[in-house]
């Protein structure tokens, strides 16, 4: 569905996007991660059309970026980050025209505006005028715009943006359902929302890519790095020496301290197990102990991992 | 044009449904109405050897509010849709930068002919209602009204181009009244240093007063004209450029 072939957006001496290459099968549901500043945006608006890539191509459901730009945009259906709309319109009333710009006409408008206004939950508020709409309810009238056409691509911009936890539920189920029936591409940085909803994840920092496998298999991955989470009663600076100097042992963080606890994340080396080595230390060393784990990873510790500068 | 049709009916509507389209519907109305009560009043007070459309075009009000109206009309334009956004939703469905353009160009140019409506309706009644033989003869006002809209429809282009060089609507506006400040004095060019010199027919034709005068007499010169509509599609072309250019350096 999309083939990007070393997508590039500089502006000036600046590189926003460098040398970016994915591809997008039909039916992926893909998280598109990134923190902020990492090209998500910029990336989106070249597959979408709005920008041209200073280097490298694009496919949007076979239609060139670039050549065949109004074929690829007709493919398309997208929400923008801030969800633009005209609020000085009802909401079916806007539905039509973005329905008519997209080249609906009579009754197949009616009926897609009809639909996509039941499938977005806005039965209710079809008549309202969008300025009166609450931020959860004028995502969802982005979301029936960008399905109004019915595209075979789905494009959202951080869609969850700014909303509240009920809403951000009730959205997520919106696109979970949607994407039963379409590709999605979902830019966030809420990685629940990409653990819920998506089959791949593409991870970006820099305009590069960092990591692009399914979120399993990059958890498994760094699950394999492997950390243990070691919580005891030991005088810090002497805990912080014994434990790095054991076999295997990478790396030793203090995470908290209370009560004369502390707790210790020890990263090891992949594919081996310290935890035998640091029980028998504290025993060692006589230091009482409550808890000794490994850690389990999920895709927040990946993007962390992935995307931290420090 | 499927695409541009529902453009220019939501652009047009921009104006009918907004305070500001009333705003001006009701400005163009009254300072019309001052332009044409200080033309009766001078007509009736001093003895002119014009008509009473040309005296009426020819008040000091006239160019001051006629100049007022393009920067109000056209500063919302492309600037709001940039500040909200609201570019991206249009730029990325199926339609094209020159969609944009000319809708915002058209539903504008609908607006301002809609504006001069109520005033040729007020020249047409003035027998009516004053009993008094008709002080001018229709084909002035027609050609007066045509020379308007001409000119206007070059404005309008002058004007959405300033609104596409930036996301503040007051900024565009202000651009706006420069262009058309320019535009006004390069007619008072050869009034201040007389015809004797190379580039004086130059100016010449860039002088919308002198054209003006023109046609309140019924003389309906089409150099200008064709000018104006050469100077429009110019404009429009470098607005299709200005609006790529902003939005692809983003």
């Amino acid at each position: 569905m999309i083939n990007a072939q070393n997508l590039t957006k500089s502006f000036g001496s600046r590189t926003a996007v460098d040398d970016l290459s994915f591809t997008v099968d039909k039916g992926d549901v893909i998280g598109f991660l990134g923190p902020n500043g990492a090209g998500k945006t910029t990336t989106i608006r070249m597959l979408t059309g709005y920008m041209p890539p200073t280097r490298g191509s694009a496919t949007i459901a076979g239609y060139d970026i670039r050549k065949q730009s109004r074929q690829a945009r007709q493919a398309i259906g997208y929400m923008p980050e801030s969800v633009p709309l005209y609020d000085d319109m009802r909401v079916s009333e806007y539905l039509k025209f973005r329905g008519r710009i997209k080249g609906l006409s009579g009754r197949r408008l009616k009926e897609r505006v009809s639909d996509v206004i039941e499938q977005c939950g806005l039965v209710e508020m079809r008549r309202r005028i969008i300025k009166a709409l609450s931020k959860g309810y004028r995502q969802r009238v982005g979301l029936a715009d960008a399905l109004v056409h019915e595209p075979e691509l789905l494009i959202l911009d951080e869609p969850t943006n700014g909303l509240d936890p009920n809403q951000i539920r009730s959205i997520r189920g919106l696109i979970k359902d949607l994407a039963k029936e379409r590709t999605v591409m979902i830019s966030t940085h809420i990685l629940s929302e990409v653990e819920m909803t998506c089959n791949k994840v593409i991870i970006i920092d820099r305009g590069r890519i960092k990591a692009a496998d399914r979120p399993e298999n990059l958890v498994r991955s760094l699950r394999s790095t492997g950390s243990v989470i070691l919580d005891t009663k030991a005088p810090a600076q002497e805990a912080l020496a014994s434990l790095a100097e054991l076999q295997h042992v990478k790396k030793v963080r203090e995470i908290t301290g209370k009560e004369g606890w502390n707790k210790y994340e020890i990263v090891v080396d992949a594919g081996t197990d310290a935890r035998e080595r640091i029980a028998d230390l504290c025993q060692q060393k006589a230091w009482s102990f409550r808890s000794l784990h490994r850690k389990d990873s999920n895709l927040e510790d990946v993007f962390v991992e992935l995307t931290r500068r420090d | 044009m499927m695409s541009l049709l529902p453009l220019i009916k939501k652009e047009f509507r921009s104006f009918t449904r907004s305070p500001l389209g009333w705003v001006l519907f009701s400005y163009t109305m009254i300072m019309e109405g001052i332009c044409l009560s200080t033309a009766m009043k001078s007509l009736a007070d001093t003895p002119i050897a014009e008509n009473l459309v040309f005296v009426t075009f020819h008040t000091p009000n006239f160019w001051f509010f006629f100049l007022f109206l393009f920067p109000l009309m056209t500063m919302r334009s492309f600037a709001e849709e940039e500040r909200s956004g609201t570019l991206e939703t249009l730029l990325t469905t199926p339609l094209e930068t020159y969609h944009l353009v000319w809708s915002k160009f058209l539903a504008r140019v609908l607006f301002y002919a809609l504006l001069w409506l109520p005033g040729i309706g007020v020249f047409l009644a003035f027998g009516w209602i004053t009993d008094l033989p008709m002080p001018f003869m229709k084909e002035i006002l027609f050609s007066t009204h045509l020379f308007l809209f001409i000119l206007g429809v070059y404005f309008i282009a002058l004007g959405n181009f300033a609104s596409c060089l930036t996301s503040n609507q007051i900024i565009a506006g202000i651009i706006t009244i420069g262009f058309l400040i320019i535009q006004y004095f390069l007619g008072f060019v050869t009034v201040i240093w007389g015809s004797h010199f190379i580039a004086a027919e130059f100016f010449n034709l860039f002088s919308a007063q002198a054209h003006l005068t023109n046609a309140c007499r019924g003389i309906l010169d089409t150099a200008p004209l064709i000018l104006y509509l050469l100077l429009t599609i110019f404009t429009l072309i470098l607005t299709h450029h200005a609006v790529n250019y902003r939005r692809w350096k983003r």
